[in-house]
């Protein structure tokens, strides 16, 4: 039987974070994993990560996942793929299938990271075809190439919800509406926003009835539920879709935690049974750890934080690093993963938060439809006073909830963008620095909530630069709509300038021309069809 | 304090039975488990329900429940126990293997029950499933299976609808006297009051009856089992082996419910919790292949392990104690006692009601254990 | 350890629910009036409802539905939801052929 220091079952985040962390003080590390490629979620994640630069945010979660899988190699932990670990035994002996056979492997110390599954949630016909998970719909068109379906009906209205709702759309599916049983939107409002000026529904409040079709999903009716959950009868909608897609919320897979007779406890706020563990991600049983959504759902970013605390704790047990150099690691770790769990969306808060941490009353729209109306957006000091907008080129930040998250703030070689020392604050603009319209704090915000507006760029005309994501790419010259923050055609638009610079990755910066009343309202280039005629 | 009539420990299949026996007969009855129902053993079994290789002292209640309890259960319970009735094969291999079965056909034929040897092309034409390996077997047609897990909750599920009374998550600690009487039990929090309390805690039953001065000859084996994913039906019987390397059947619900060791028990398995090994799975698949090659890609589901309450000469004790006058023990049923589950039930039940049970119990007495002369 | 849960005969019979025929376990098909019922008839654990109906014994051996079930148990008994275990899981933690199981080294 081989013996390895540290067995690691998991090549995500959270599990390829503690092999690096662990290989670097000199152990001998083993991954499993039952994919065939490594990175957990990371590599169906083609959006930018938030946080600040320690957490890799803008970068896209793929690339992240490949970044650590190599510097995983460079130090020689060995990943195992399409190694399935099919239990935890006495004596941390694990057994794992590869091919067509199996091998029991023990180690000194066992990470298990073995990440979440995801909720269902039960109606007439959930189990119709047609019916699936959004993580699956994630793996279908970002690991497959495939579309899961033509219109599709999202349910939930979470981070999974927003985030893959918007990449069915840039897979090319309709999004019929999202829906979510509770009153506000659930995800961060950027999210949302990104979703609703492309002209998608947001029905909160909402739950499905019944999935209709006999083979397949020919269509979903979806009802408006009151304040105890109980449908309202009579508000019935009948949509139109082929495809549900079903983001309500995680649970950690927690069997081989269980399985290795860990103790566990039922924590609603960590999405279900979790690992008793203490501040390292240490189990009950000494040398198991836990580390990312298995010991409690969060972000990937909050996983690899927790795979490092456990790789170096694992690391000082078996004598690598001192109890000196473990706190002092522990503590700075410590501090990253705070910064992240901060914000009205950290999993300490518990109330409903109606304002941010500056005092700044949330937007109800934006918690209600997903865009933040016009009467509330002049609240936010992201957002440029009437006079600054007749200066000339100012950018317009369109982020109004606490979020952990600072990438914009170095952006601007200008330094015209301030979120200060604490991630959530929100980015307030500093207008008398001349912004030089370079566009990078547009692409560097991984919510899409930063513009460039100049209201007068000629006569009656103003120019909107927006972060566009969808190809094909128009081209200059092209004539097209304007959407505003809820999806409506408000005028034509037409192309001035399209930037797209390998730095940018991938997010292109889309000037477009819009009457100058507009501005501020124009925030999404809808291209004409093939022959269509825009008058 | 509550009081009844008789506290029954155990709510497994054996304390179950009994349970729905006393309560048809308008026994007041109080079960107390420590788990859930059917928690131990009793959900961790093969389901086979034969007469034919059991110790001769065995063979009455076995024969009487295959005969006169098995074909009716399902409609007494109002549950589907999935009691099959369609024989039981012992596969042999070679001639070692086909002596160890001439002796227990010989033995059961010796009670006048239909066992007999077959050749290998017989076996075949019972079972074309077998590898041609097989070259003979013992085969029993009123053996047969049935499903351990709807059997216990469906003797609880009667009991209960007959007044049975039944409290889970009560660990009982200990069994009081009083007067040189049985008068009760002790649990972690609370007394429960009874004039009878019988035993039926499985492995716990030996640290139970020591309360009351009493001790049992029985050790702790782990058991482990497996499921497969289901498949078609294929065949009906229930199989083991000479080499008693792996038993099982298909259920109603088409997976393979197979069971087996590895050859190092009792020492590979003082556990506290019956957790499963990494080794015992593949040594049972290893078995299984040996005589059934198309298992090959056949899955395996789930496993699972459990502890047999193995009495030293595997035969269980069933039986007052006379020193403790109210005291009756039903426990030490060493891995076999869910195919006699019904009859034990009925037999205690006429211990209690009617003073004597219809069929004699004296050979599983709680003395019978003598040091070697 | 387990709580003490007496299991003392509902006086009322047995309502059937609107919503009671929605599939709950679909790995064995399984609805919510099936596992309303069976509460009913005295199975208050998830290991009873388990055994009893086959509730999460399918191929993904209770991932999805344990936490719709855990629902319609708190809520039938009147239990908070952390309060009920669910059933202890087993390996292999995905299904294996036999073949492979085998195959473990150990083989001559």
């Amino acid at each position: 039987m081989e013996r390895f220091e540290l067995i690691v079952i998991g090549a995500g985040p959270a599990g390829l974070s503690a092999a690096i962390e662990a290989a670097s003080c000199g152990m001998s590390v083993i991954v499993f994993d039952e994919n065939t490629r490594p990175g957990g979620q990371l590599f169906k994640q083609i959006h930018k990560f938030f946080g600040s630069k320690e957490h890799k945010a803008k970068e896209r979660g793929f690339n992240i996942g490949k970044n650590l899988l190599n510097e995983a190699e460079e130090l020689g932990v060995r990943v195992e793929l399409d190694s399935t670990v099919m239990g935890i035994f006495r004596n941390k002996e694990i057994s794992v299938m590869k091919n067509d056979s199996v091998k029991h492997f023990k180690g000194n110390s066992i990470v298990i990271a073995t990440g979440a599954s995801e909720n269902m949630v039960p109606f007439k016909g959930w189990t119709l075809p047609g019916v699936i998970g959004a993580g699956a719909a994630q793996t279908m068109m970002n690991i497959h190439g495939i579309k899961p379906g033509n219109r599709v009906l999202m349910v939930g209205s979470g981070n999974v919800g927003l985030v893959v709702g918007y990449q069915l759309i840039q897979a090319g599916c309709i999004l019929e509406a999202i829906i979510d049983a509770a009153p506000r939107v659930g995800g961060y409002g950027v999210h949302a926003a990104k979703l609703a000026r492309i002209g998608v529904p947001f029905y909160m409040s909402h739950t499905i009835k019944l999935a209709q079709g006999i083979d397949r999903v020919e269509g979903a009716i979806i009802v408006e539920v009151d304040k105890s959950w109980k449908p309202v009868s009579g508000s019935e909608k009948t949509l139109e879709v082929d495809t549900i897609c079903i983001a309500v919320g995680l649970s950690p897979m927690s069997q081989l935690v269980r399985l290795a007779g860990c103790k566990t406890l039922d924590d609603p706020k960590k999405g279900g049974i979790v690992p008793l563990c203490n501040e390292y991600g240490e189990t009950s049983i000494s040398g198991i750890y836990a580390a990312g959504d298995v010991a409690g759902i969060e972000e990937a970013s909050s996983a690899m934080i927790q795979g490092k605390i456990a790789g170096a704790a694992a690391s000082k047990d078996q004598g690598y690093i001192s109890e000196d150099e473990f706190k002092a690691r522990q503590k700075k770790l410590e501090n990253s993963l705070l910064q992240l769990r901060e914000g009205m969306f950290g999993h300490k808060s518990t109330a409903q938060v109606t304002h941010t941490d500056e005092g700044y009353e949330l937007s109800h729209s934006l918690l209600k439809k997903g865009y933040i109306s016009d009467t509330e957006l002049s609240h936010y000091p992201g957002i440029p006073t009437e006079d600054d907008l007749k200066d000339g080129l100012v950018p317009v930040i369109e982020c109004t909830q606490n979020i952990p998250c600072n990438p914009c703030q170095d952006a601007c070689p200008k330094g015209c963008i301030k979120v200060g020392d604490n991630i959530t604050n929100l980015p307030s603009i500093e207008t008398s620095v001349k912004c030089s319209g370079c566009g990078m704090c547009v692409v560097s915000c991984s919510g899409q909530a930063i513009f460039l507006v100049k209201q007068n760029h000629s006569p009656g005309y103003g120019l909107v630069s927006l972060p566009y994501e969808f190809s094909p790419l128009p081209d200059v010259g092209d004539i097209g709509y304007a959407l505003d923050r809820l999806g409506n055609v408000v005028s034509k638009a037409e192309v001035i300038s399209i930037k797209k610079t390998p730095v940018m990755d991938e997010t292109a910066v889309l000037t477009m021309k819009v009457p100058s009343n507009l501005t501020m309202k124009a925030r999404f280039f809808k291209p004409a069809m093939k022959e269509e005629k825009i008058i | 304090m509550i009081n009844a009539e008789v506290i029954i420990v155990g709510g497994g299949v054996i304390g179950s039975s009994i349970a729905h026996y006393l309560a048809k007969n308008k026994v007041d009855v109080l079960v107390l488990e420590k788990n859930d129902i059917g928690s131990g053993a009793s959900s961790r079994n093969g389901g086979g329900i034969r007469q034919s290789a059991r110790d001769l002292r065995e063979m009455p209640l076995a024969i009487h429940a295959v005969k006169n309890l098995w074909p009716y259960l399902s409609e007494e319970l109002g549950v589907d126990v999935e009691y099959h009735q369609k024989g039981n094969l012992r596969l042999a291999k070679n001639n070692q293997h086909l002596k160890v079965l001439e002796k227990i056909v010989e033995h059961g034929q010796s009670v006048g029950l239909d066992l007999k040897m077959i050749d290998g092309d017989q076996v075949k034409e019972l079972c074309p499933f077998v590898s041609h390996e097989v070259i003979g077997a013992s085969y029993c047609a009123t053996d047969g299976h049935g499903n351990p897990m709807t059997t216990t909750l469906g003797f609880y599920k009667r009991a209960r609808e007959l007044g049975a009374r039944f409290i889970t998550g009560e660990s009982v600690k200990s069994l009081i006297i009083k007067k040189g009487k049985i008068s009760g039990v002790k649990t972690l929090e609370n007394i429960y009051e009874a004039p009878i309390v019988i035993v039926a805690s499985g492995l716990e039953s030996r640290s139970i009856a020591n309360t009351a001065g009493i001790d049992l000859p029985m050790q702790k084996v782990m058991l482990e089992a497996l499921i497969t994913e289901d498949q078609s039906p294929m065949f009906s019987q229930m199989i083991g082996t000479a080499a008693s390397d792996f038993y099982g059947h298909q259920t109603e619900h088409g997976s393979f419910v197979f069971g087996g060791m590895t050859g190092l028990e009792p020492f590979d398995s003082q556990e506290e919790n019956a957790v499963t090994r990494n080794i015992a799975a593949p040594s049972i698949c290893r078995a299984i292949l040996g005589y059934f090659p198309f298992f090959e890609n056949v899955k395996i589901i789930r496993t699972w392990s459990g502890f047999l309450d193995e009495m030293v000469d595997h035969v269980p004790v069933i039986s007052k104690v006379e020193e403790v006058p109210g005291l009756i023990l039903a426990c030490g049923f060493s891995g076999h006692g869910y195919g006699i589950s019904p009859a034990v039930g009925q037999l205690i039940a006429q211990m209690i009601v009617e003073g004597q049970p219809s069929i004699s119990l004296e050979a599983f007495k709680y003395d019978r254990f003598k040091p070697r002369v | 350890m387990s709580k003490i849960i007496g299991r003392a005969l509902k006086k009322d019979d047995f309502v059937e629910m609107p919503d009671d025929h929605i599939i709950i376990c679909r790995c064995e098909e399984i609805t919510k009036g099936e596992i309303r019922r069976a509460i009913y008839e005295g199975m208050y654990t998830m290991n009873e409802i388990k055994r009893y109906l086959r509730v999460g014994m399918g191929l993904c051996q209770g991932q999805t539905c344990n936490k719709l079930v855990k629902a319609i148990v708190a809520k039938e008994l009147g239990l908070d939801m952390k309060d009920i275990e669910i059933p202890i899981p087993r390996s292999p933690a995905r299904p294996i052929a036999m073949k492979a199981y085998a195959d473990d080294g150990y083989m001559r």
